[in-house]
């Protein structure tokens, strides 16, 4: 191998891609605010047993978890604006498809921790006299939210990962921009390093936080 | 607006082609990524220090980039790498290779230290020797123990394979984009492409918890 590296281009364009990380960062953080929001809303459909909610929710719940993400962001792109007649940016068209994929993924670490809140909680709840929807914000949500935040995060970051599929549909993000100056420099290797190496210094410490929560829970727990 | 899906049986040979594609695509991964994922969680398990650095390096960078980098990097940063030109299909296969060894690594290695520690007391004192512990005693419940995680991680990877379309591979996902261009009916095209995706992602996703469920009456964890 004998490649002559050459960081200049990269260096010139560091901003860009700053800039580029910025509203990757912004795209997470709102698809991260649905995926939460709305997760939890629909774990709570699917446990409510009412089969007009549950089975339009499962439908969708598995929808999202068996087809490729970018399916789903295409798929968006095209059809949402002709289909709804509404003309969003391709930012917000990207940050509705994942924060909606997200809330698929969701869903079901929430439904898996509201499952093993012992019914007893529930029938305290019954005994204090407490509504259901003071039930489920006092009661419920804050052991779920404590219980699945693992899985909540590493969901999280993986949004944060597929959020590079929104180039695609060029939304000027850290992929996009990464892309844009290896064909204007003719220096894939630089730039695309760089990005990857973004990428991971953001990932990275976020992930091993979750292997540090989880390690924590489990004293906590035994 | 008028939907018309009867169109789409002109296009039907050409999805079958692209959905053939992308299954060569995963299987070719799969088998590629089992291998190589095997051979990383010994490394991850190793208890020299070089060989577990070099290897948690590899699998936590592959892990923490997102697919689509890795596909661009193999796609047009390897051939100025190694010199040599390599088709798109060579190089979708290398990246998705290399990345499905690294999340399957990671399966095994989870199977690999779920196994108790009384399992290697009692081959000790049945005098077995190191190679017969590993083959005969761990391997075969480490295997048994990872096939759920497995099976889910082929899931993910049929999913992620959808990428190689950015890079040019006629797959399912970029033949019906194309077909989308032509003929301007993106609803319709788009729309049989996901139930496509999910007429084959959902039955795998159920294979998965039936297994697990199976797998659970018989390991016991």
């Amino acid at each position: 191998m004998n490649y002559d590296f050459d960081w200049f281009y990269v260096k010139k364009g560091f901003p860009q891609l700053l800039e580029g990380l910025w509203l990757t960062l912004e795209i997470t953080m709102w698809a991260n605010v649905i995926g939460l929001v709305f997760g939890f809303l629909v774990a709570l459909g699917m446990l409510s047993k009412v089969r007009a909610l549950t089975w339009p929710l499962t439908a969708y719940i598995e929808f999202f978890r068996c087809t490729p993400a970018l399916v789903q962001l295409v798929w968006f792109f095209f059809c949402v604006p002709i289909l709804f007649n509404v003309w969003w940016s391709a930012e917000l068209m990207g940050i509705l498809a994942l924060g909606l994929n997200l809330a698929a993924f969701n869903a079901e670490a929430y439904r898996a921790a509201i499952q093993t809140i012992p019914s007893a909680h529930t029938d305290a709840s019954t005994a204090l006299g407490l509504n259901v929807f003071k039930r489920i914000i006092y009661v419920i949500l804050p052991q779920a939210l404590i219980l699945a935040t693992p899985v909540l995060i590493t969901n999280g970051i993986g949004i944060f990962q597929q959020s590079a599929l929104v180039a695609l549909i060029s939304v000027e993000e850290l992929m996009y921009q990464g892309r844009y100056l290896s064909t204007q420099t003719f220096r894939p290797i630089e730039t695309l390093s760089t990005v990857a190496l973004i990428y991971f210094a953001v990932s990275f410490p976020v992930s091993q936080l979750v292997t540090f929560i989880e390690k924590r829970f489990k004293r906590m727990v035994v | 607006m008028e939907l018309d899906f009867s169109f789409l049986l002109d296009y039907s040979d050409v999805l079958l082609k692209g959905l053939l594609t992308t299954l060569q695509f995963v299987t070719v991964a799969v088998v590629l990524g089992l291998i190589w994922g095997f051979i990383l969680s010994l490394g991850r398990t190793s208890s020299i220090k070089i060989i577990y650095g070099i290897t948690t390096v590899y699998v936590e960078f592959f892990r923490g980039t997102p697919v689509l980098v890795q596909l661009f990097w193999v796609f047009f940063c390897l051939p100025l790498f190694l010199g040599v030109e390599l088709t798109g299909f060579t190089s979708a296969i290398v990246a998705l290779a290399l990345y499905s060894g690294a999340i399957i690594s990671e399966s095994f290695r989870a199977a690999l230290k779920s196994i108790e520690s009384v399992q290697y007391d009692a081959s000790i004192a049945l005098g077995l020797p190191a190679s017969t512990r590993t083959l005969f005693v761990i391997l075969p419940q480490a295997l048994l123990r990872a096939i759920p995680n497995l099976l889910s991680n082929v899931v993910s990877l049929f999913k992620e394979s959808a990428l190689v379309s950015a890079v040019g591979m006629a797959d399912l996902m970029y033949v019906g984009q194309n077909i989308a261009n032509n003929v301007t009916r993106p609803i319709e095209i788009l729309t049989a492409v996901a139930l496509i995706y999910f007429a084959v992602g959902f039955p795998l996703t159920r294979a998965v918890s039936v297994v697990e469920r199976r797998l659970l009456k018989i390991v016991k964890v």
